[in-house]
């Protein structure tokens, strides 16, 4: 019982030290890339939560959303298709690891020069580039569906749709899940890399201004915000898969114990 | 066997249809465009590949690339097997952890290009910052795997620290590690791209971003086109790696009577 609260202590306690440390080192901090904290939260604050925030925060995020989002359903989508239909799988095939080879934000530039630095060249490369992962996740996870489930649909006569809807989804779930876990990173990184590239526009752009200007409170106040999205997503994620997964979480802390 | 000959079939089809499409795209309604003909492209690959300045920047790449991983690979199985071995430890850094995990590498970019200038350094210690942490945390993960039996008779046996380390502890972690640098490995080809992409360091991320910011189409296509068979390499080199050195693992040994 000591123990274990002793642990705690320590778990809750390490970060508020660590920032507690960053806070008192960097105090009276004259050095041009390490500026004092409270300059950076008061940055932080003045730009990100009123200056900025319509203009830069909302448009990252926004972008960020409707790419995931676009790159889950087209990612899902497609991997059933191309898990079932083995004409398709063959053709697509070699197509989708040559490009899930390309470093995403390789693509970036491509599609600059295709449709120019506006949203729409954002949006298009956080797609593409975030649909891979998914895509081959659910490939993999429906390619790896039991086959005594397969069997046990045909001998029940299920219809097509309900041996997609109520067999394939639900058995390949979990790694369907843990693929668009990797989509969202993707996505992110993409997000961070389309604005760095030219626009003048979004968290990622504004962080680089800042950096490229010398105002190195402004660029930290990006970096923070960036991590904090970050962080963020992954743990509104992580929130919703466990919601939805809550069978296959359950199922397997009953396995292990 | 039939089936394996129509399964290629496809496949070269699936090949051949995209290839001609972009090829019609860009020769027709495209034209003149930004989007150059497959055939230009490939004129511009093999023209790079008989270069020089192309092989030296795919040889700082692959310099950046591997030296980061290694790095990371040492300083996160030590920090791994320290912070796992000890449990005060792995509490005191697993909120920090955690919060840093899902952090990429590119949010720091910024501050590293400011402080390091576009160099080897700077693309280094990206690769280094992206690879190290999910070394650590699947180190930590696999030290905290080992069977509690075998660690009870190593004990029992009177072996020492170091040599129940060794013997046990490290070679029951090795498939935890494996994967992680079997992740690790393409991540760190991404990772020295986009710091030469967006930080300036020297290799093929700089490459392509000359090629774009110059308005030289066929080279950045035929420079992504590199990109995309050096990852598929990397990706198959660290899975042929991992099931080379830890053939000997229980969860990789092969089943002879399925």
């Amino acid at each position: 019982m000591n123990r274990k609260l002793t642990n705690w202590i320590l778990g809750a306690g390490t970060p508020v030290v660590v920032v507690a440390l960053w806070w008192v080192a960097s105090e009276n901090s004259t050095n041009t890339f390490f500026p004092p904290l409270n300059a950076i939260l008061e940055r932080f604050q003045a730009l990100w939560l009123f200056e900025h925030f319509g203009s830069d925060v909302l448009l990252s995020l926004r972008n960020l959303v409707i790419g995931y989002a676009l790159a889950s359903v087209i990612g899902v989508g497609l991997g059933f298709v191309t898990a079932l239909v083995p004409v398709i799988r063959w053709g697509l095939d070699p197509l989708i690891h040559f490009l899930r080879g390309i470093p995403p934000v390789a693509l970036v530039p491509i599609f600059i020069s295709l449709i120019g630095f506006g949203i729409e060249m954002r949006l298009a490369s956080i797609t593409l580039a975030a649909v891979f992962p998914t895509l081959i996740a659910t490939v993999d996870g429906i390619r790896g569906v039991d086959s005594t489930l397969k069997d046990v649909s045909q001998v029940y006569r299920l219809t097509r749709t309900e041996k997609l809807a109520q067999v394939y989804l639900p058995a390949a779930g979990p790694q369907i899940a843990s693929g668009m876990q990797v989509s969202l990173q993707v996505a992110f990184i993409v997000m961070i890399a389309s604005e760095m590239l030219g626009s003048s526009q979004g968290i990622g752009a504004m962080t680089l201004l800042a950096q490229q200007s010398f105002m190195t409170a402004d660029m930290w106040a990006g970096i923070l915000l960036l991590g904090v999205i970050g962080f963020g997503a992954n743990l509104v994620f992580e929130a919703i898969k466990n919601n939805v997964l809550a069978w296959y979480v359950g199922s397997k802390r009953l396995a292990r114990s | 066997m039939k089936k394996n000959l129509r399964q290629m079939l496809a496949s070269a089809g699936g090949i051949a249809l995209v290839l001609a499409l972009w090829q019609a795209v860009a020769t027709g309604p495209m034209a003149g465009g930004p989007l150059p003909p497959v055939s230009l492209v490939l004129a511009q690959l093999a023209g790079l590949l008989a270069g020089g300045t192309f092989w030296a920047a795919l040889a700082e790449t692959l310099l950046i690339a591997l030296a980061g991983l290694a790095a990371a690979a040492a300083a996160g199985v030590v920090l791994g097997v320290l912070i796992g071995s000890f449990e005060p430890f792995r509490y005191a850094t697993a909120a920090v952890l955690e919060f840093l995990k899902p952090i990429p590498p590119i949010v720091i970019l910024p501050l590293v290009v400011l402080v390091l200038g576009p160099t080897t350094q700077m693309s280094w210690f990206l690769v280094f910052f992206g690879c190290v942490l999910p070394i650590i945390m699947q180190t930590v993960a696999g030290v905290h795997d080992a069977d509690p039996v075998t660690l009870d008779t190593a004990r029992s046996y009177g072996l020492g620290r170091v040599e129940i380390l060794g013997r046990v502890t490290l070679p029951s972690a090795m498939p935890f590690i494996g994967t992680a640098m079997r992740v690790a490995a393409p991540a760190a080809l991404v990772i020295t791209v986009v710091a030469g992409l967006l930080g300036g360091g020297p290799g093929l991320g700089l490459s392509i971003y000359q090629a774009q910011a110059g308005g030289d189409y066929p080279t950045l296509y035929a420079y992504v086109v590199v990109l995309g068979v050096l990852g598929l390499a990397f990706q198959g080199a660290s899975r042929l790696a991992e099931g080379r050195l830890l053939h000997w693992h229980a969860s990789y040994r092969e089943v002879l009577n399925p």
